[in-house]
C-alpha cells in the first residue's frame, strides 16, 4: 500500500536535486535564447546560405528526440578530443536543442506584426536600424513572452532525460532513492510533485505575463 | 397548413444587470405575419428568441397555442425532450444562415427530417428536394453551402425549417447579411410562405417588406415594446415620437 | 567509423522499429480516443467532473513523461498493477498523450459557430446528435492540423520508451551499442532516421491534412 512517510522523507533529497534541474532548465533557457535569436536572425537575412542552414538546423533538431541527441552530443565530445564534463555537455544540448523552437517562436513573433507598422516607421523616415530596435523587436520579444515560459516549462521535463547520462538532477535522484528504499511508487510520485510544483509556478508567471502583455 | 398562434406576456430578461426585455407583451394570430422593428440593441432578436427558448426568458410567459414554452410552471423549467418537441413545429431562420458547412444543400433540409423525426433517408430526402425546389433551388441541391450565394444559402436555410412542417416560423434579420441585390429572391420566398397561412414572426429592417406584408408590425426600442398596430398605423402616422424619430432616422439614412 | 555493425543487427533494428510504429501508432489512436472524451467531458459534465478532469490535466501535463512511465512501471506493482514494459509503455503514452489532445478536441470544438449548433436546437436535435452530426465533424476539420502535428511529437517520445526496456528502436540500438562498442556511429544513425522519419510524415500529415479537408468540407 502507499505509504505516506516515504513519501515525505523522499521530498528531501529531491528537492535538493531540484537544484541541478532548474539549473539545467534556465542554463538551457539562456543558451537557447542566444543561439535562437542568431538564428532566427540567420533565418531572416538576405543571404541564402544563413536561411538554409538556419533551416536545416531548426529541422534537424526538431526532428530528433532530445533523448538521442543527448547520447549523440555526449559520444561525440570525446571523439572529437573534447573533454567536458556530463553536466557542461547536458546544458549545451538543452539549449541548443531549445535554440531551435526559441528561433520558431521569434520568428513567429515578428511574423504576427502587422506589416503596416515597419511601413509607418519608414514612412516616417526611420533606418532599417531604427525600426528593428525601436519598432519590431520590443514588440515581439514582449509577445513571446508567454512563449518563452511555456518553452521553459518544456525544458524543466526535458531535463529529466538528463538523467541518463548520470546527472543527479531530480529524475536520477529518484532513481537512487526508490532504489535503496525499494519504495518506487511514493518516491516517484514524489518526484512527479516536485515538477508539478516548479511548472505550475511557471505556468502562473506566464499567465501573468500573458495579462499584462496583452494589448 | 394549420398555423399557431403565439401569445407573449410580461417577458422580463436580464443579462446580469442589464435588463433586456420590459414587460413585453405581444399577441400573434394564426396565419399572421408580425414584423418588429426597432434600433439594433432594442431587444427585437432577443424576444423573437424567447420565442423557441433559444434564449430563456427570466420571468413572464410565451405561450405556443396557450401551451407555455420553456417552463412547466413559473421557475420550473420542461425537461429538454419536451422541450425539443415543441421545437419540431417552430421553424428559425438566422441571419447567418447557419448552415451545416460539411453537408450539401440536400443533405442539410434532410438532417432533420432524418434525425428528428427519425423519417427513412429515401423519404427525407424526397421531401428535402421539394421544399428546396419550392424556395427555388431544385438545381442547386447537390452543392456545398460555401457554392451557394448568400441569398441562396439564407433560401437553403428557409427549405430547412419548412421541411419540418413547421406551424411557426420565426425570422430572425434573415436578409441582413446579404448583399443589397440578393435580399429580393430570399424576401420573395418569405412572402410565399405568407401568402399560404403560415404564422411569421419576422425581426427585420426591411421596412419595405414590413408595410407590403405583415398583419400588424411591433416597433421595439430599450427592451421595451413601445407599440404594435397595423403597418399603415406604424410607419404612416405613428403617434410616439421614438417611433417617428425611428423613422426619421431611417429614411434619412436611405435617402439620396 | 565503422557502420557494418547494422547489418549485422538488422533484425533487432527491424524488429525494433516495427514496435516503434506500434507504439506510436496505437499511443496515438488510443490517446486521442481519450482525449476525445475529456474533451466532451469538459464540455458536458456538470462542474465537479470537469474539476476532476481538470486536475487530471495539469498533473499530467506538468510532469516528465519519463517520471510518469517510472511511476506506472516502477510503481505500479506495488498497488497490484503489474504490467510488462511494452503494454506499460502503451497505456503510459496513452495516459502521457490524452490531455494533449484533449485541449486540442476543445479548441476544435471553440471553433464551431455557435449559431450552428443554435440550428440544430432550433429543429429540436438532442445534444447527442449534435455531438455526432455537427460538432465532431466540423471540431475534427478545425482540430486536424494541431492532432496531426502532435502525433508527429508523440514519434519522438516514443525513444523515452526503451528507458523502461520496451525493445523499440532505441533500446535495440542501445543493446547494439554496448555490445559493439560503437555508440556514436549507432547515435547518429539513430539521430538521422528520426531526422528522415519526422520530415516525411509531417510530410504526408500536410498532404492528408489538405485531402481529408476537401474530403469533409468542400472548398471553392
Amino acid at each position: 500500500m502507499f505509504s505516506l512517510p516515504v513519501f515525505l522523507e523522499s521530498f528531501g533529497p529531491l528537492i535538493w536535486a531540484a537544484r541541478y534541474t532548474l539549473l539545467i532548465s534556465f542554463l538551457g533557457i539562456g543558451l537557447g535564447l542566444v543561439i535562437g535569436a542568431l538564428i532566427c536572425a540567420a533565418r531572416l537575412s538576405p543571404y541564402i546560405a544563413l536561411r538554409r542552414f538556419a533551416a536545416v538546423w531548426v529541422s534537424f533538431l526538431r526532428g530528433v528526440p532530445l533523448l538521442v541527441q543527448l547520447l549523440v552530443f555526449y559520444y561525440t565530445l570525446p571523439v572529437i578530443g573534447i573533454d567536458v564534463p556530463a553536466f557542461v555537455a547536458a546544458v549545451v544540448t538543452v539549449g541548443i536543442c531549445a535554440s531551435a523552437y526559441i528561433s520558431e517562436i521569434w520568428r513567429g513573433a515578428i511574423a504576427a506584426l502587422p506589416k503596416g507598422q515597419s511601413e509607418a516607421a519608414t514612412a516616417i523616415g526611420m533606418g532599417p536600424r531604427d525600426i528593428w530596435t525601436r519598432v519590431i523587436l520590443p514588440q515581439a520579444v514582449t509577445m513571446s513572452l508567454p512563449a518563452l515560459i511555456n518553452e521553459l516549462i518544456l525544458l524543466v521535463k526535458a531535463s529529466s532525460l538528463v538523467s541518463v547520462v548520470g546527472i543527479l538532477e531530480i529524475t536520477r535522484a529518484s532513481q537512487a532513492q526508490a532504489a535503496t528504499t525499494f519504495r518506487p511508487l511514493e518516491v516517484y510520485i514524489a518526484a512527479a510533485c516536485i515538477y508539478l510544483a516548479i511548472n505550475l509556478c511557471l505556468a502562473v508567471l506566464g499567465r501573468y505575463l500573458e495579462h499584462r502583455t496583452a494589448v | 397548413m394549420q398555423a399557431s398562434s403565439v401569445e407573449i406576456r410580461k417577458v422580463n430578461k436580464f443579462y446580469g444587470p442589464f435588463h433586456a426585455l420590459k414587460d413585453v407583451d405581444l399577441n400573434i394570430l394564426p396565419g399572421k405575419v408580425t414584423c418588429l422593428i426597432g434600433p439594433s440593441g432594442s431587444g427585437k432578436s432577443t424576444l423573437l428568441r424567447c420565442v423557441n427558448f433559444l434564449e430563456e426568458y427570466d420571468s413572464g410567459e410565451v405561450r405556443i397555442d396557450g401551451q407555455l414554452i420553456g417552463y412547466d410552471a413559473p421557475g420550473k423549467k420542461m425537461s429538454g425532450r419536451k422541450l425539443r418537441e415543441m421545437r419540431r413545429s417552430i421553424g428559425m431562420v438566422f441571419q447567418q444562415f447557419n448552415l451545416w458547412p460539411h453537408m450539401t444543400a440536400l443533405e442539410n433540409v434532410a438532417e432533420g427530417l432524418i434525425r428528428v423525426r427519425g423519417l427513412p433517408k429515401a423519404e427525407a430526402q424526397e421531401r428535402a428536394s421539394a421544399a428546396l425546389t419550392k424556395v427555388g433551388l431544385a438545381d442547386k441541391m447537390q452543392n456545398h453551402p460555401s457554392r451557394l450565394s448568400g441569398g441562396q444559402q439564407q433560401r437553403v436555410a428557409i427549405a430547412r425549417a419548412i421541411a419540418m412542417e413547421p406551424r411557426l416560423m420565426l425570422f430572425d434579420e434573415p436578409t441582413s447579411a446579404l448583399d443589397p441585390e440578393l435580399v429580393g429572391e430570399v424576401l420573395n420566398v418569405m412572402k410565399t410562405l405568407a401568402s399560404e397561412g403560415m404564422t411569421m414572426v419576422v425581426v427585420t429592417h426591411e421596412m419595405g417588406f414590413a408595410a407590403h406584408v405583415a398583419d400588424q408590425v411591433a416597433f421595439m426600442e430599450k427592451g421595451e415594446l413601445v407599440g404594435c398596430d397595423t403597418p399603415s398605423r406604424i410607419l404612416h402616422q405613428p403617434d410616439d415620437p421614438r417611433i417617428q424619430s425611428f423613422l426619421r432616422t431611417y429614411h434619412e439614412r436611405n435617402s439620396f | 567509423m565503422d557502420f557494418s555493425i547494422f547489418q549485422q543487427y538488422g533484425p533487432a533494428l527491424l524488429k525494433g522499429f516495427a514496435n516503434t510504429i506500434l507504439c506510436w501508432a496505437l499511443g496515438t489512436v488510443l490517446g486521442m480516443a481519450l482525449g476525445l472524451v475529456i474533451a466532451l467531458i469538459q464540455r458536458y459534465a456538470p462542474r465537479p467532473v470537469r474539476w476532476i478532469v481538470q486536475a487530471y490535466i495539469e498533473i499530467i501535463r506538468g510532469t516528465p513523461f519519463l517520471v510518469q512511465l517510472f511511476v506506472l512501471y516502477y510503481g505500479g506493482p506495488l498497488i497490484g498493477l503489474r504490467l510488462d514494459a511494452l503494454p506499460a509503455g502503451l497505456l503510459g503514452l496513452t495516459i502521457y498523450g490524452s490531455p494533449y489532445f484533449a485541449e486540442i478536441f476543445r479548441s476544435g470544438f471553440r471553433a464551431v459557430p455557435h449559431g450552428q449548433i443554435e440550428a440544430a436546437r432550433a429543429i429540436g436535435m438532442t445534444e447527442m446528435t449534435i455531438v455526432r452530426r455537427i460538432l465532431l465533424p466540423l471540431g475534427l476539420v478545425s482540430a486536424l492540423p494541431a492532432l496531426i502535428n502532435f502525433s508527429i511529437i508523440l514519434t519522438k517520445e516514443t525513444v523515452i520508451l526503451s528507458i523502461i526496456t520496451v525493445p523499440e528502436l532505441m533500446y535495440q540500438v542501445n543493446r547494439m551499442s554496448t555490445e559493439t562498442f560503437r555508440y556514436l556511429e549507432a547515435n547518429l544513425v539513430l539521430a538521422l532516421f528520426f531526422w528522415v522519419l519526422v520530415e516525411t510524415i509531417s510530410r504526408v500529415g500536410r498532404r492528408l491534412e489538405t485531402r481529408i479537408t476537401k474530403h469533409l468540407i468542400e472548398r471553392t
